[in-house]
């Protein structure tokens, strides 16, 4: 198809008129958005000096990273200064084993609803479902039950488990509807050739799953890393996760604030789920959108 | 190769009953095609065969046992998909092989069957390619090396041609035929195009919601078909249906036409006693287009061929015959004639039909009458 502006006619004052409207309303609210983290960033880099004499907007006169090293191992976490750094790892290691168990599940869940129907399937999908409507406010007294009848209370294990549970209704809801578009001749071709329920899990459909699991990790790793209500209730002291403990940096009561150094921390708490979506970004987007068209 | 017993199959749904009674069989090496429109059971009942549907009742059996309660993988079966199902995530060789591999044939082993099959469908240099990197008519072939390396005791084949275009579905359709040929296996084959059924077929079952009207090699099912509706399946241009009645004109029985100029009676050679029994009775006249010719004058007509003459409403050119479409028995019929006695638009000919290739159906039943 021709490109838009190569129509006759698409080139009129009215049209570019339009267009330089289109593109300033655009920059506008690209600096709506930006301006905030731009604030970050430039106090993050000031020294604690010129915080004092600078206005909040005014951009850093000399480029420091001592808020970034401070925050990272030195700034009071609570009562202890030992910066973020033990809490961030704290987060990846709840992070990785939550999103790999719940993508895992979530891939076998859609496989199991969509290409191996059973009577109330789709009941069973739709109760599933549920599970992505509930405020997670209404979860926590019987989780915290739950975790202590497991004797998985306060550690990061219980999180992991909660984070697994409360993942499921999204991941299932992704791969359901990823392998509703995948043709069930495949899987019928597949038994008579004489594989099984998991053969044809693990050699035939996961192998094409890709775009849809990188949206349901991405999906995962943003809300698990950026969860702050679980972490906060389910962990205690040095197992708590990076956004309990930037809560708690940001909070201490003692001292002068350092604003360089909790702009610091909010950048590194938020970095890990800004680098996935540079790197992943183009197939979120494309996964989204993977089978509502066919190709 | 094997033979192939369907005996009372039938499938339910609920109250909503897909398949009444199937009964057929095959014997070895014999090509079995499904033909009917969307709906009428033949794809399920094809599913049944391969195991991916249950039989509600009745019995399938291949080479004498019966496989109702056998799984897929153990039927010895194998089935060519119309989606083709390539697995997307391997190479050709890897899709054709999995059948073995699921199998627990070693890897040597393996390679030395895809190579053979590869080399009987002229595929060699595409082994190492993804589905995705194939065309319509080689992700065919793929399809029907996997089905082929396992040397299965019958094929099915679900409309495996219904995505081609139509110069590649008639090249794939004759390799298909010389595969047959060649290798003698058993096959059952669903189609809804009657071309395919005609000439791939060494019987074919046409089938109607969920009942086999007629099963019968292709040239009986063509010449003799059981009821209106074959006939008006198989052929193209369909046969005409040209109400009539059968009348005793001095010693000879014929049907009565209503043509251009009045009645005309066309005398039926050999009527059998069925139709004796018909006399009197309105019947339905079944002309295929190419029983239908100009009348040459001063020929003398053999005994069978019979004459009218009707108005000519539209002529239809296709290269190599022209359709002719006359006014008879108050509706259209159609001739196909050569384009050189083809006669012009509106003016009134003569025709000769050949009576001895003519069908007569019941017009209540729309069963064939003898």
């Amino acid at each position: 198809m021709a490109s838009l502006q190569d129509l006759p006619g698409a080139r009129g004052r009215y049209a570019i008129f339009g267009r330089v409207f289109l593109y300033a309303i655009l920059l506008l609210f690209a600096a709506y958005y930006l301006l905030p983290l731009g604030v970050m960033v430039s106090t993050s880099l000031k020294s604690a000096a010129e915080l004092r004499s600078g206005s909040l907007i005014s951009l850093p006169r000399d480029f420091s990273f001592e808020a970034w090293g401070f925050a990272w191992n030195k700034a009071n976490v609570g009562v202890n200064a030992t910066g973020l750094a033990p809490y961030f790892w704290n987060s990846v290691v709840m992070v990785v084993p939550s999103v790999l168990i719940s993508t895992f599940m979530g891939a076998l869940n859609g496989y199991a609803l969509t290409k191996w129907k059973f009577p109330g399937a789709n009941l069973l999908f739709a109760l599933i479902l549920f599970g992505s409507f509930i405020p997670f406010q209404l979860v926590l007294l019987p989780m915290s039950l739950t975790l202590g009848f497991l004797g998985l209370a306060g550690t990061t294990a219980g999180l992991v488990l909660v984070h697994v549970v409360y993942g499921l209704a999204f991941t299932t809801l992704f791969f359901r509807n990823y392998y509703t578009s995948i043709p069930d001749d495949l899987v019928k071709a597949a038994t008579i050739d004489g594989a099984g329920f998991f053969q044809i899990f693990f050699k035939i459909m996961l192998p094409i799953s890709t775009p849809i699991m990188v949206v349901s990790i991405i999906w995962q790793f943003t809300q698990i890393w950026n969860d702050f209500l679980f972490g906060a209730s389910f962990s205690s002291g040095a197992s708590a996760p990076i956004t309990v403990a930037l809560n708690n940096l940001v909070n201490t009561t003692t001292g002068v604030k350092q604003h360089n150094v909790d702009m610091a921390a909010a950048i590194i708490a938020a970095l890990p789920t800004l680098i996935v979506y540079v790197l992943a970004g183009k197939y979120f987007v494309r996964g989204l959108t993977a089978g509502s068209v066919k190709g | 190769m094997a033979t192939l017993t369907i005996k009372n199959v039938q499938k339910r749904y609920g109250t909503v009953a897909v398949l009444k009674g199937i009964d057929l069989e095959l014997h070895d090496g014999e090509f079995l095609v499904l033909l009917g429109p969307s709906g009428c059971g033949k794809s399920t009942l094809l599913n049944m065969i391969a195991g991916l549907d249950t039989i509600t009742d009745g019995a399938i059996e291949i080479d004498g046992r019966v496989i109702n309660d056998i799984h897929p993988k153990d039927r010895d079966i194998a089935m060519v998909f119309q989606s083709y199902a390539l697995y997307p995530n391997m190479s050709v060789a890897r899709n054709i092989a999995f059948g073995l591999e699921m199998r627990g044939m070693n890897k040597p082993d393996r390679e030395v069957a895809v190579k053979k099959v590869a080399a009987l469908l002229q595929m060699e240099h595409l082994l190492d390619r993804k589905p995705a990197q194939l065309s319509g008519g080689q992700r065919q072939r793929v399809a029907m090396g996997r089905a082929l390396v396992r040397d299965p005791k019958v094929f099915l084949f679900d409309e495996p041609l219904s995505n081609l275009d139509a110069k590649l579905r008639v090249d794939m359709r004759t390799e298909i035929k010389k595969l047959h040929q060649r290798l003698g296996t058993t096959i059952v084959y669903v189609t809804h195009d009657q071309i395919e059924a005609m000439t791939l077929a060494t019987r074919i079952a046409i089938m109607k919601e969920g009942v086999v009207q007629q099963f019968a090699p292709p040239q009986e099912v063509y010449e003799q078909p059981a009821n209106i509706y074959v006939a008006s399946f198989i052929g193209s241009p369909a046969m005409n249906f040209i109400p009539a009645q059968i009348v005793s004109e001095a010693d000879r029985i014929g049907v009565r036409i209503e043509g251009a100029q009045g009645a005309s009676v066309l005398p039926l050679p050999a009527p059998s006693a069925a139709v004796l029994k018909k006399v009197g009775h309105d019947v339905i006249l079944g002309v295929r287009p190419e029983t239908i010719a100009r009348y040459q004058h001063g020929t003398n007509l053999p005994p069978n061929f019979a004459r009218f003459s009707a108005q000519v409403s539209v002529t239809e050119p296709t290269g190599a015959d022209t359709l002719t479409y006359l006014a008879l028995g108050g509706r259209d019929a159609i001739a196909r004639v050569p384009p050189k006695e083809a006669p012009n638009a509106g003016e009134v000919a003569e025709f000769t039909v050949d009576m001895a290739r003519a069908c007569l159906f019941d017009p209540k039943t729309e069963q064939r009458v003898g």
